[in-house]
């Protein structure tokens, strides 16, 4: 099976697959690359307002083959100094939000 | 044959020399698996309990869309399914991991025996409490325990088993689960735990090279995981 490297960036710092995995298809790689993202955000949040976090996936001969990412962003919905009320929640159905 | 079982037992209490004759005396059926093959399927009703004699096996649950859980790791000495002999009817199968040897004796002379030495009952009894011990431990990792130190805690665990059955050499002891095990153990995706285990290896708290891992100081381990043996209940004590 051949061999792809999953390289990671956790929102501070980039980390280099030195080691691989056997994988036995492209959607296989797929799903890896998907898979880690939401697994990343759990190990290092909370921490911070705005982290982005990503993964692509290289092949044997250091080509990119894939890449996933995840855009995390977190605010106050009122300045707390400015004395602005708070943007009343939307209801459940709603899209926005 | 039964001498991890014995070391185990008389680790947690004393076994009389009567009792290890009656132990050693059990009628056996030996047979190996290679990775990955199944000791005891879900679903079936055994009449024998399984002994694990040398390897590792996994209890196993799968899901319609082929995802596995594995919910414990056994060590040689363990029973893997002798809760079945009370259940009947198994609701997870027990997976090779790496290859095994396994013994597999008759209900019918565990019940002989448990009933003629009710301290055996015992201690059977007790094997199967500190399963449930471990478990609540691996539940307490999966749901709050950091990847790193889940993973660490894993490799204390093993560490502590395998050294009661003079497994561990040299800080070492081979364990040769894939990365796919060790994520379905530990319920993350395969790419995370391939990191977090490569960042273990360039902490150097662990040294894990093919089938091969080595603590060089247990004690920094147990440090990093936050970890407390208290589960594994090691004590020599009147059961």
């Amino acid at each position: 099976m051949p061999r792809y490297f999953f390289d990671v960036f956790d929102g501070r710092k980039l980390i280099r697959d030195e080691i691989g995995i056997e994988l036995a298809s492209l959607e296989d790689v797929r799903i890896a690359a998907i898979e880690a993202l939401p697994d990343i955000a759990r190990d290092e949040l909370p921490d911070g307002d705005q982290r982005l976090f990503w993964v692509e996936a290289r092949d044997g001969q250091n080509r990119a083959v894939f890449k996933a990412s995840l855009d995390f962003k977190a605010e106050w919905s009122a300045d707390p100094r400015e004395g602005r009320p708070r943007r009343k929640a939307p209801p459940i159905n709603s899209a926005e939000g | 044959m039964f001498e991890h079982l014995l070391s185990v037992l008389a680790r947690r209490d004393h076994v009389s020399e009567g009792e290890r004759k009656l132990i050693e005396a059990l009628p056996r059926r030996i047979r190996s698996f290679s990775n990955g093959e199944e000791l005891v399927r879900e679903g079936t009703r055994p009449n024998e309990s399984c002994h694990l004699l040398s390897g590792f096996a996994a209890r196993a649950q799968y899901l319609p869309d082929g995802k596995r859980q594995l919910s414990a790791l056994h060590v040689p000495g363990d029973f893997v399914d002798i809760h079945a002999f009370l259940l009947k009817l198994m609701d997870h199968s027990v997976v090779a991991i790496g290859r095994c040897e396994a013994a597999f004796v008759p209900h019918a002379s565990l019940l002989a025996l448990v009933e003629a030495v009710p301290h055996i009952g015992r201690l059977f009894w007790l094997s199967t409490v500190i399963d449930a011990a471990i478990q609540r431990t691996w539940i307490t990792s999966l749901g709050r325990r950091s990847p790193a130190r889940h993973i660490a805690y894993l490799i204390c665990e093993l560490y502590a088993r395998l050294d009661v059955i003079g497994l561990v050499r040299d800080n070492s002891f081979e364990f040769p689960a894939t990365q796919t095990d060790i994520a379905d153990m530990v319920g993350l995706s395969l790419v995370h735990v391939n990191r977090t285990i490569q960042e273990l290896r360039t902490s150097g708290v662990v040294v894990w090279r093919n089938s091969l891992i080595t603590v060089p100081d247990i004690d920094r381990l147990h440090d990093f995981a936050e970890f407390d043996p208290t589960y594994l209940n090691l004590i020599q004590e009147p059961r």
